[in-house]
């Protein structure tokens, strides 16, 4: 109900707003049109992130420092601490990036938010603005009417830093021309009753417009016109930091458990460093002073003063928080413990992971990899094979008299188990995913649903097998339970063949090898039909054996081929910028009818 | 010829059709050189090799890296005759 009346109670006091001040309304226009250029600029920055976001992420992420490093640099260049915030949340949701690593550039955007401050105090009140948002803005529009994402993309930064700067410039003549009728300062609090009054002032207006940056242009800019006072504009500015958790908090909600934790990390960090800045602030005060006069800054020039406060109490919880990030984690993985279910649920689909194509395809590709060990678990059961756990070799479980192979009712209660909502979790989710804008990140996403249909058919297919291997195992004729171990030696060579690969971690280059098992497999069912014809012809089989064997075979050369197809599909996923060649180079049945022809 | 090289560089750019098929053709000749290295050092374990199952294992993945080398040449060509055209 609360949320509901939010918005239009929101609109009504604008409107009033409006009708009582003209003044009111240039500086609601000017956050307005600041907070579009925020939106402009996030937009812009995705256009870029295909696959270099992920590759200096992988790098940037291997330490705390690094972390930090990535944090505080990508947000002073894309002045958002929300999207690097939620970049983070859809890495980790992927399982691109460690929790640790999350919350490293969780406290690094904190410190990078700060240049913010500093580029508006330093540059956005001192110069007319509008001069070099007018020509952005121009030139932003020609670039989006271009044809390229990457053109698009500089068009919506340009329209961004514009619409950034002209936001700035129509909150400074409102707030200049509100002095004339009402004189805010004039409500000033002193002391810690205006401390706590001001920060939940500023707690309020950042959970309103979803943006500490708005909010603290505001607060410069109110500054500027001396509408507030200095002490309570550093209220304000604690209070931002801490709204900005609030916000943060929120969207986690549908957030897997490791976007809930970061979302966690996040506050806390915050609350830790207002209580501190609380705690201290007239303290901080004169280290502000201090600091501000060693860089030769004014006595007088408070909005410079704010932004070095800004950097000071943001700085000094970063600090103070750094060594503690591996407690904090097991602390938070404590408190929000991921749920165990009955039936295996998706761990990295979620609205998070959906926010970016790199890592949408990653969620994806590592939800396949685990049914994909699912199914080949499953397989293994199905056909009587042991893996062993610590080398991973795969041979054949020898003893089937009074022992019976994995029954009916276990491949499917397995795949309902293992298998299952998984597979329909990731079809929902690529069908929901959006990624027209480059036709790479959909293409990819259909090979990996392709993947995730063959690894399905692969157990179904097994299901088929199993029906008819559970009766010849323990039949009398050894020619036909010949005929069955062969089927059962050939699948176990192309798994051990497949975990072998694995092991090599080359990319594209595992992908192309698996070619050769494709190659095997044909093999493998050329000779089975040769076999069982020779057998049924010197009657050492019955017809209908021989027609249950030839069915098996094609059933087996089903599941293996679609076991390599899947497979390579997931090895080829782990250098994806090489993808689309190998797959342009991967031999088709033509291909391969000619090798085999050759080889006779 | 300078200048005739520079036009197909700033058309690469522009042109996001053909930016893309150049991002093609890139991956295509990396892949290529690749696949070459594979095919040597398997020819190489090869000359070594006196396992005849092991050797039979070998001619096989030499067989299948070249006719994967083959296509991958083919494909290329044709991606360079796009452009020209």
């Amino acid at each position: 109900m609360l949320k509901r009346l939010q918005l239009p109670v929101i609109l009504l006091l604008l409107a009033g707003g409006f009708w009582l001040s003209p003044d009111f309304k240039t500086i609601s226009a000017g956050v307005a049109i600041f907070l579009f250029g925020m939106l402009s600029l996030e937009q812009g920055f995705n256009a870029f992130t295909g696959g270099l976001l992920e590759r200096v992420l992988k790098r940037a992420t291997s330490s705390h420092l690094r972390s930090l490093g990535f944090g505080l640099v990508s947000t002073a260049i894309m002045q958002s601490s929300s999207l690097v915030s939620v970049i983070a949340i859809s890495f980790l949701s992927a399982g691109l990036i460690s929790l640790a690593a999350g919350i490293g550039i969780v406290f690094g955007a904190n410190l990078g938010t700060t240049t913010g401050a500093w580029l508006i105090a330093g540059f956005g009140l001192k110069v007319d603005i509008a001069r070099y948002a007018l020509p952005m803005l121009v030139f932003g529009i020609v670039l989006l009417f271009q044809p390229g994402s990457k053109l698009k993309g500089a068009g919506s930064i340009l329209c961004g830093l514009g619409f950034l700067f002209l936001g700035i410039h129509y909150m400074k003549e409102g707030f200049e021309a509100f002095k004339s009728t009402i004189d805010l300062a004039r409500y000033s609090v002193s002391g810690y009753p205006g401390v706590f009054l001001f920060m939940l002032t500023g707690i309020f207006a950042t959970v309103v417009m979803q943006s500490s940056h708005a909010t603290l242009v505001l607060i410069i800019t109110a500054l500027a016109a001396q509408q507030i006072t200095y002490e309570n504009a550093l209220a304000l500015a604690i209070g931002a930091n801490i709204g900005t958790t609030i916000t943060a908090m929120l969207s986690a909600l549908n957030a897997t458990a490791s976007g809930k934790r970061l979302a966690g990390a996040h506050l806390i960090f915050n609350l830790v460093t207002a209580l501190i800045s609380v705690a201290l602030i007239f303290q901080l005060v004169e280290l502000v002073d201090w600091s501000a006069a060693k860089l030769g800054i004014a006595s007088t020039d408070y909005t410079l003063k704010l932004a070095v406060f800004h950097t000071i109490f943001n700085l000094g919880g970063v600090l103070i928080m750094l060594p503690f990030i591996t407690p904090l984690v097991v602390f938070l993985e404590r408190v929000i413990p991921e749920r165990v279910p009955e039936v295996d649920q998706p761990r990295y689909l979620s609205s998070a992971s959906a926010e970016f194509p790199d890592t949408a395809i990653e969620a994806v590709k590592n939800e396949t990899q685990r049914i994909f060990d699912e199914a080949l678990d499953i397989i293994a059961s199905g056909m009587g094979l042991l893996k062993d756990a610590s080398s991973s070799k795969v041979r054949l479980a020898t003893d089937f008299k009074g022992k019976p192979l994995l029954g009916e009712g276990s491949i499917d209660a397995m795949y309902e188990k293992h298998i299952k909502s998984i597979y329909s979790a990731i079809l929902v989710f690529i069908s929901d995913t959006e990624f027209s804008r480059k036709q790479g990140h959909a293409v990819a996403l259909q090979w990996l649903r392709e993947a995730n249909v063959q690894i399905v058919e692969a157990i179904k297919d097994t299901k088929h097998l199993q029906k008819n291997l559970q009766r010849f195992m323990v039949s009398d004729n050894p020619d036909i339970r010949n005929g069955y171990n062969r089927i059962r030696r050939h699948v176990a060579a192309i798994l051990q063949d497949i975990a072998d690969t694995r092991l090599e971690k080359d990319g594209v280059m595992d992908m192309l090898a698996l070619d050769a098992l494709k190659l095997t497999i044909d093999e493998h069912r050329n000779a089975m039909i040769d076999e069982v014809t020779r057998l049924i012809a010197s009657r050492k089989i019955s017809s209908q054996m021989g027609s249950s064997l030839l069915n098996d075979s094609a059933y087996a050369h089903d599941v293996s081929m679609n076991l390599v197809l899947a497979a390579q599909t997931l090895f080829g996923a782990a250098e994806p910028e090489l993808l689309h060649a190998a797959r342009a180079v991967t031999l088709d049945d033509n291909d391969r009818g000619t090798i085999l022809d050759e080889t006779v | 010829m300078k200048l005739k090289k520079l036009a197909r560089k700033l058309e690469d750019f522009l042109d996001a059709d053909a930016r893309e098929r150049k991002e093609h053709r890139d991956e295509m000749k990396v892949l290529l050189r690749k696949m070459k290295d594979k095919e040597k050092s398997l020819l190489a374990k090869a000359l070594v090799e006196f396992d005849e199952k092991r050797l039979d294992a070998l001619r096989k993945q030499i067989d299948m890296v070249h006719a994967q080398r083959k296509k991958g040449i083919n494909a290329l060509k044709e991606l360079t005759k796009k452009r020209k055209q």
